[in-house]
């Protein structure tokens, strides 16, 4: 149990002091992390962080130069091997086989029987749009068909931790809502979850809790709900029922630091401390609304907030990345 | 699930789906077939002709008793029995008692010549445009031989004279060998005949067939076909390098492959590197000895066809795969090495260059030291990795088999090459596995091998 006495369980994986260089280039540094059973975790920040190299350190891919690693209460994820499911950014397939037998070495390599694999895995390609397929060659499926068939591998043999870095990179929009939905009844089956990613909608839309890394330092590490708490709210955002309103009026409701106008809407923000329905209320009665809500929390700005001052890419190009519009960066 | 369960499904993976490959079954029946090509269809593709060749020799016959002997040699029949002799003398060489007598037929690939004499006094140079005359149709040859006369009958006790053949540019060699083979005998029964001897009493007097060498054994049995032990060092030689090379190469292109197409991350999630390493080792291992297990089959079912499988020993076999496993893992383990430190096949051809230098030349050394088994080299040889397997198995296969404890010190020489290039191939394996980018050197994998 930590000091804010939010873990209550023992972790499914805790990282304590983990370091890791390559060269003279510091990859991860100082990391510590600990994941509750159960949770599901993301690790986010832009390209370039370290969540790859964390992860690979977690999966024994890569071993750390100092620091402890614990996986499903085991010293090394080599002595769980069998019980953690790892979905790689680079993922790849034997092109040349087909998707049953690749399944089938992959489950086995995690010692299932072959029998139950097929029928899971026939059961899950079909969750995810892709029936009949077992019999086709790897080679002569699309990029996105092979990367659900990735994730079935990874989770073939019903993991107790599971780890999938960029899950929803390079699909459609489609592909990404039955993936989501079988990442969510993996998540009702009880697995713990981390999962990396360098979209922040997605991290808010999965995740109990997010760990922020930049530039190989853990600079956040929060539960959604304490992270709602602290950072909300803060906003507002008011859309008029009459495009043409004038909205100076809104500047002296109480409570109101400033407005700040986008397309079609406006966002007012909010002096600490004050009553957000107040603040509705009072809008509404100056200016008729279209639509009036409070601002949730977007990880977007919390990152932001974090790395703005150290100079580098513009905020602009970053908060492209981070809402994955600009895709990868190199 | 424990480690050696996972590497037995790496291992069963890897050599299920080589194995029932075209490429695979293709190369192990393609090097037999490719040697039959070699051995019996490539003289006979050479030794055909699109249409026969006729050479008019013109013949300038200072001694006026050659003309007759010549004709009677280069008669189509006489050539062929000629040949036919040749060729059983060079096989009882190889294999004494092999040679068998056949009947003379004319040989059909062999130019027909004719005999135009001219008069003794002819000028040789006044024959030249005949020679090169150039409106000769596309199947016609000419050649021109003058004999003077101290080339049959001396002067006194002095040297014979010679004769001198002239021929253009495009005279076929097979021909002027014919030309001169026919002189030599013409030319040795007509001086014979000038002294007064009969040629053919002299002929049989010096014709004496090779002996067939009878092997005794300690035990006194006799053992036979020194012919095929000459040969044993060198197919013991082809079947290790055959085997290295098709478990060993296959290691790397399928490591190659796993590396360039990402499926390797994939595989360590379920291994660690180490069994991944081992899976691949064992599983291409399977492979080299169902190509070398084919070989020897096939040998054995050739020998026994023979009636001839009592010529090898039995624990040469046992030898062979001993042997074959040391160098295997020696090489194979450095090939897995090299597979996982480049991203694509391209890349590792530079490294494979030493590593290809030091497979081939002891390879290319087995006949030679199958002929000199207890020489200093052979010996030393027999202790130096990664040639050792090829020295000692060369020498257990040779006439003169090493005592026990040369091949007991060279398997343990083996063994401790073996197991230090696998522990280099697997430090290697770990880091490369997950490197992209710039293909490394020797340099860098050493450095590699440090670091972890």
């Amino acid at each position: 149990m930590d000091s804010t006495g939010e873990i209550r369980v023992q972790p499914a994986l805790r990282l304590q002091g983990v370091e890791k260089s390559f060269g003279a280039q510091r990859a991860v540094s100082a990391l510590d992390l600990a994941v509750p059973k159960g949770e599901t975790c993301g690790l986010i920040g832009p390209s370039g962080a370290g969540k790859t190299t964390s992860i690979r350190l977690i999966m024994s891919i890569l071993f750390p130069d100092s620091g402890q690693v614990e996986v499903l209460g085991r010293a090394s994820a080599l002595e769980a091997k069998d019980r953690v499911g790892y979905l790689p950014e680079e993922r790849g397939v034997y092109r040349k086989m087909k998707v049953g037998a690749f399944l089938k070495y992959l489950a086995g390599l995690k010692g299932t029987p072959e029998s139950a694999a097929l029928s899971r895995a026939r059961e899950l390609l079909s969750q995810l749009g892709l029936d009949d397929i077992l019999q086709k060659k790897c080679e002569d499926l699309s990029k996105g068909m092979l990367q659900r068939v990735q994730f079935v591998g990874s989770i073939l043999h019903k993991p107790e931790l599971l780890i999938l870095d960029e899950p929803f990179s390079g699909l459609d929009p489609v592909s990404v809502r039955m993936l989501k939905s079988v990442v969510a009844d993996e998540r009702r089956r009880g697995t713990t979850i981390l999962f990396s990613t360098h979209v922040m909608a997605q991290a808010e839309e999965l995740c109990d809790r997010v760990v922020m890394i930049h530039k190989g330092r853990k600079v956040l590490d929060e539960s959604m709900s304490t992270l709602r708490r602290r950072y909300d709210p803060t906003r507002v955002l008011f859309e008029p029922l009459d495009a043409d309103a004038d909205l100076s009026v809104l500047r002296d409701v109480p409570g109101v630091l400033s407005l700040q106008r986008s397309e079609g809407d406006v966002q007012l923000r909010l002096a600490a401390g004050t009553d957000p329905a107040s603040v509705i209320r009072e809008v509404a009665a100056r200016v008729t609304p279209a639509r009036i809500e409070i601002a949730r929390i977007r990880l977007e700005d919390v990152f932001v907030d974090f790395v703005r001052g150290e100079g580098g890419e513009s905020e602009v190009a970053l908060r492209q990345h981070l809402q994955g519009l600009a895709g990868e960066k190199a | 699930m424990n480690m050696f369960q996972r590497i037995k499904l790496v291992a069963a993976r890897d050599f299920l789906v080589t194995v029932s490959s075209k490429g695979f079954l293709i190369g192990v029946f393609i090097m037999p077939v490719m040697g039959l090509l070699l051995v019996v269809m490539i003289p006979k593709i050479m030794a055909q002709r699109g249409a026969q060749l006729t050479v008019e020799v013109a013949l300038i016959d200072g001694s006026n008793s050659m003309t007759e002997a010549l004709k009677r040699e280069l008669d189509p029949a006489v050539i062929a029995a000629r040949r036919e002799a040749g060729r059983r003398a060079a096989a009882e060489q190889a294999a004494p008692g092999a040679g068998q007598a056949a009947p003379a037929t004319p040989d059909l690939s062999a130019p027909i010549f004719t005999i135009k004499q001219l008069p003794a006094d002819s000028a040789i140079d006044a024959q030249k445009a005949w020679l090169t005359d150039d409106k000769l149709d596309k199947r016609a040859r000419r050649a021109l031989l003058s004999i003077p006369a101290n080339a049959v009958a001396r002067p006194g006790t002095g040297e014979y004279g010679t004769y001198a053949l002239y021929a253009p540019r495009n005279l076929p060699e097979d021909a002027e060998t014919l030309l001169h083979d026919a002189m030599r005998v013409a030319l040795t029964t007509e001086r014979l005949r000038a002294d007064g001897l009969d040629p053919e009493v002299i002929q049989k007097a010096t014709r004496v067939a090779r002996a067939r060498t009878v092997m005794v054994s300690p035990d006194g049995k006799q053992q036979g076909s020194p012919g095929l032990n000459r040969a044993l060092p060198f197919i013991m030689g082809i079947l290790l390098f055959m085997g290295v090379m098709i478990g060993g190469q296959g290691m790397m292109t399928s490591t190659i492959e796993e590396k360039s197409s990402r499926v390797v991350e994939v595989l360590l999630a379920a291994v660690s590197p180490l069994e991944l390493m081992w899976g691949k080792l064992l599983g291409h291992l399977g492979i080299g000895l169902v190509m070398m297990a084919v070989y020897v089959g096939l040998g054995v079912l050739a020998l026994t066809q023979f009636a001839m499988f009592g010529l090898i020993d039995p624990l040469l076999i046992v030898y062979l795969l001993a042997f074959f496993l040391i160098a295997y893992l020696v090489f194979g383990a450095i090939m897995l090495a090299i597979g996982a430190a480049v991203n694509q096949l391209a890349d590792a051809q530079s490294l494979m260059g030493p590593v290809m230098l030091l497979l081939v030349t002891p390879y290319i050394l087995t006949p030679f030291i199958g002929q000199r088994p207890d020489s200093t080299f052979a010996v030393a040889m027999s202790f130096i990795p990664p040639i050792n397997p090829f020295a000692m198995l060369a020498r257990l296969a040779s006439s003169s088999p090493p005592p026990a404890w040369q091949v007991l010190l060279s398997l343990a020489v083996g063994l401790l090459a073996a197991w230090i290039a696998v522990w280099f191939a697997a430090k290697i394996f770990r880091i490369g596995l997950l490197m992209h980018g710039k293909p490394p050197s020797f340099g860098t994998l050493i450095k590699w091998a440090r670091m972890s």
